[in-house]
């Protein structure tokens, strides 16, 4: 009950800030785009999109929600509910996830794509592993821009060998890294086992890492220790 | 003006403590060089591999317009940045009713940077830009890069209530930089339709080699400045 309350909660948050909105004019700039290129080059494109913006949303888009949350003192309100930080985490992780899966599932229909269902679960698996390294700088950061400073790092490690992979041969073992495994399914090719294997390792221990720093973000409040 | 350079010098140790400062110093060079050696790199590669005689050097007109939009985007974004932490934070407020004012704290946040960024991009772009220049549309290129960036941050200020709109906002208006894209892709009657954008008639000046064009960049420019500086919160 809790957690769906929360999940609620983060979704009317989204809505209210304009995130609905901004994605509904996205996608449809996104399928007019995919839509306006030769069939030979679609998929590919829709592959780096899906994965550059609704799937690393969380990233972009995290360190705004958690520092406007704690301007607002939300996070202080939260230290002192019965709200654990796993039900926080999960409950970010689930609100944004259900966008970015739903922009890259019309963006793959918009490309033609004839695996949906791989594109839809790639991009759940890069959005929770983006979203949850957003939140772990998040709880680290006190402005904005040490937040876009700080996401640089993250994304060069999660972009940059998963878009080369799409286009060039890399060396198999590349299969096994996590960003490549999710782009190999946002593409809708075959990923390797232990790649998915890896990533869903990767998710765990990204999200019991979230878990530690946002209770110790809740645990210190304005230079107080609960 | 004593006012606006203190709050101005404010800002940028603000920036410093945030090493925000420095990355700004040195993603314009950074970007710079990448785009002098990387793109006709790639443009070599591509032409091997496709066997075509053209592939990206066609578009190089392109990437000058974007390279001399990026750092004036860049600098205003971040100012933007900590103009939206100082309105969460109610800081602008106070600020306001100081001997600086909304003009003063406007002139400090956005005109200053975007004066910086200006000189940076006047200095760079002949430098690393990639097709070859004279000082005239350098300047061009330089000031209707700037009337982006500053539209851009007076976007993200005035139209957003707090970081997270102001983030969402970002994105949207980062678009703006891309009507530049309208001359080369698309055919005249129906390009004509990113009139509203800036950078859509600087795409028209390169592509026309006309630099006539840098008219209504300016003048679309201003018409948006002049709207949201009177719809702004401020």
């Amino acid at each position: 009950m809790r957690m769906k309350n929360l999940f609620i909660w983060d979704v009317k948050f989204q809505a209210r800030y304009g995130f609905y909105l901004l994605y509904t004019f996205l996608t449809i700039l996104y399928a007019a785009f995919i839509l306006a290129l030769p069939i030979s080059w679609k998929e590919r494109a829709a592959a780096i999109l899906i994965y550059s913006d609704p799937a690393a949303m969380g990233l972009f888009f995290m360190g705004a929600i958690v520092l406007l949350e704690k301007s607002q003192r939300v996070t202080a309100f939260m230290s002192i509910t019965p709200v654990s930080a796993r039900e926080y985490v999960a409950s970010k992780v689930f609100s944004l996830c259900a966008i970015s899966v739903v922009v890259a599932v019309i963006m793959a229909a918009a490309s033609g794509s004839r695996s949906v269902i791989s594109v839809a679960m790639g991009t759940l698996l890069a959005s929770t592993v983006y979203t949850l390294c957003g939140i772990i700088v998040a709880t680290k950061i006190v402005s904005l821009n040490q937040f876009i400073l700080a996401t640089v790092p993250v994304e060069i490690v999660g972009f940059v060998p998963a878009v080369l992979g799409l286009f060039l041969d890399l060396h198999p073992g590349f299969r096994l890294y996590p960003p490549v495994a999710c782009m190999e399914l946002v593409a809708g090719k075959e990923p390797s086992a232990v790649g998915m294997l890896l990533t869903i390792l990767t998710i765990i221990l990204l999200f019991w890492t979230a878990c530690r720093l946002v209770r110790k973000m809740w645990q210190e409040q304005g230079g107080v220790k609960l | 003006m004593k006012a606006v350079r203190l709050s101005f010098m404010q800002m940028i140790k603000f920036m410093a403590a945030d090493m925000m400062l420095l990355a700004a110093g040195v993603s314009p060079v950074l970007m710079g060089a990448a785009i002098r050696f990387g793109i006709p790199c790639i443009e070599g590669l591509l032409m091997e591999f496709t066997g075509l005689p053209r592939v990206i050097s066609p578009y190089y007109g392109l990437i000058d317009i974007l390279f001399a939009a990026i750092t004036p985007a860049m600098f205003c974004f971040v100012a933007a940045m900590v103009m939206l932490e100082e309105h969460d934070d109610h800081i602008d407020r106070y600020l306001f009713v100081t001997k600086l004012g909304k003009k003063g704290y406007y002139i400090s946040r956005v005109i200053l940077p975007a004066m910086l960024a200006f000189a940076i991009t006047c200095v760079i772009l002949p430098i690393c830009g990639l097709t070859e220049m004279a000082f005239i549309k350098v300047l061009f290129l330089a000031i209707s890069g700037t009337l982006q960036g500053v539209i851009i941050a007076m976007l993200v200020v005035n139209l957003s209530s707090n970081k997270l709109e102001g983030m969402a906002l970002t994105k949207l208006a980062s678009l703006l930089m891309f009507g530049a894209a309208g001359p080369f892709f698309l055919e005249t009657p129906y390009s004509y339709m990113l009139f509203f954008m800036p950078s859509y008639w600087t795409g028209m000046m390169v592509t026309c080699n006309n630099s006539l064009y840098v008219i209504p960049t300016v003048m679309v420019s201003a018409v948006r400045i002049l709207i949201l500086a009177r719809r702004g919160r401020y």
